[in-house]
């Protein structure tokens, strides 16, 4: 360790002032016989703390240290006013008919709100069923063909609806069908449609046909 | 060397369980003084050393059998101390939400809120410049000043080559000197 000579010169050379005092003990004061007790009552504090000895009841630890305090512990300096705590109600809540009612939240960690896992599988059943039969309502109802017989006919070849007349024997007749038996046909028209038609082809058509002279024109 | 004898008989007592009370005891009434000093003129405020003190000595208790003597026991007794006292500054720095520098404007008013300070008496002055010094400084100047450690020990209780502790010194003896003059 250095002395305190060494340390002045050292200083000295630094700052001469400070160096040319004697070291300066700090002025502080500290509480009479701090020294003497500190090592006892540091000994009592880890004492205390290594055995977890349990801690003394307030009122005996206050009468240990101080009587006097003890004493004093149970005089109250505060005053209220008079019958305060009589007088002093909780805040009462509004009756259960004002009360805003309460919603439930099903949270399922109620045991009577519990819902078995089979209702649950029906509940859904029915509705997966209810769903499905209104997509299938839904999808028939747009896609219903509705067959246009003009239609039909068209993709029907000449030859096809010659065989079926043959095989069938069908015989139109006015009346059954009025869009058609309401034409009428007069010479002239006879005359306009089967211009373009060879009275050897009307022969071939129908051989039984009397035919005039030359062609239908 | 008289003194480093005494610490490793008074380590080897304290290892001893039937010992143990009676060694810790005598250690701490062989640093006890030193302890504090060095603590008070870093926290100013009696209570607060007090505080500080016992902290290190529960520590020091806790960790003692596990000391290794490769170094002295006053060096790590000084470097425990320290690290206590710079970490209760950093508490009360969090707790009031203030700078350090707050925190050190804070221990120059605890000075003069001293009944006995006397703004004219040197000693106080002194205590004064203290604390206008950075941390650092302030931890070397009081060990070189006070303790009279020398640097080499002073390294191991701040973890700080010498050099660079020397300057230290010197840059805190030059800013005490000026305030001193000057106030």
């Amino acid at each position: 360790m250095e002395t305190s000579k060494e340390i002045l010169t050292e200083l000295k050379e630094i700052a001469p002032f400070l160096g040319g005092t004697a070291i300066l003990r700090p002025p502080y004061g500290l509480p009479a016989g701090y020294f003497e007790d500190f090592a006892e009552i540091l000994m009592y504090r880890i004492h205390l703390e290594d055995a977890h000895i349990p801690m003394p009841d307030a009122v005996q630890e206050t009468a240990e240290i101080s009587p006097l305090l003890a004493k004093l512990q149970k005089i109250n300096t505060y005053k209220v006013p008079e019958g305060y705590f009589k007088a002093w109600k909780a805040e009462i809540p509004p009756p259960e008919n004002n009360r805003p009612k309460l919603v439930a939240i099903n949270t399922g960690a109620s045991p009577d709100k519990r819902v078995s896992p089979l209702s649950r599988i029906l509940k859904y059943a029915v509705a997966a069923s209810l769903v499905g039969l209104l997509g299938i309502t839904i999808y028939t109802i747009n896609n219903r063909n509705i067959t246009d017989p003009l239609h039909g006919l068209t993709t029907v070849s000449d030859q096809d609806m010659a065989n079926y007349l043959d095989a069938d024997d069908v015989h139109w007749t006015p009346g059954i069908a009025p869009e058609t038996a309401s034409v009428e046909f007069t010479d002239n028209d006879i005359h306009t449609l089967f211009s373009n038609v060879s009275d050897a082809e009307l022969e071939q058509y129908h051989p039984d046909l009397p035919l005039k002279n030359g062609t239908a024109n | 060397m008289a003194e480093q004898t005494s610490d490793t008989e008074l380590l080897a007592l304290f290892r001893d369980p039937a010992t143990k009370d009676k060694a810790f005891t005598e250690i701490v009434k062989k640093y006890q003084e030193r302890l504090y000093w060095h603590i008070r003129r870093m926290l100013v405020n009696h209570d607060d050393s007090n505080d500080v003190m016992q902290n290190v000595f529960i520590r020091v208790w806790n960790a003692l059998a596990g000391f290794r003597e490769d170094a002295q026991l006053y060096t790590w007794l000084y470097r425990i101390a320290t690290n206590e006292c710079l970490t209760f500054l950093e508490q009360q720095k969090k707790k009031a939400s203030i700078s350090l520098s707050e925190v050190e404007s804070g221990l120059s008013n605890k000075i003069r809120a001293d009944k006995d300070f006397d703004a004219n008496k040197l000693e106080w002055k002194l205590q004064l410049a203290i604390q206008q010094l950075p941390e650092k400084q302030r931890v070397v100047f009081m060990l070189r000043y006070y303790d009279e450690m020398p640097y080499e020990e002073m390294s191991k209780v701040l973890e700080t080559s010498a050099g660079a502790l020397k300057a230290s010194y010197h840059h805190a003896a030059k800013k005490i000197e000026d305030f001193i003059l000057n106030h």
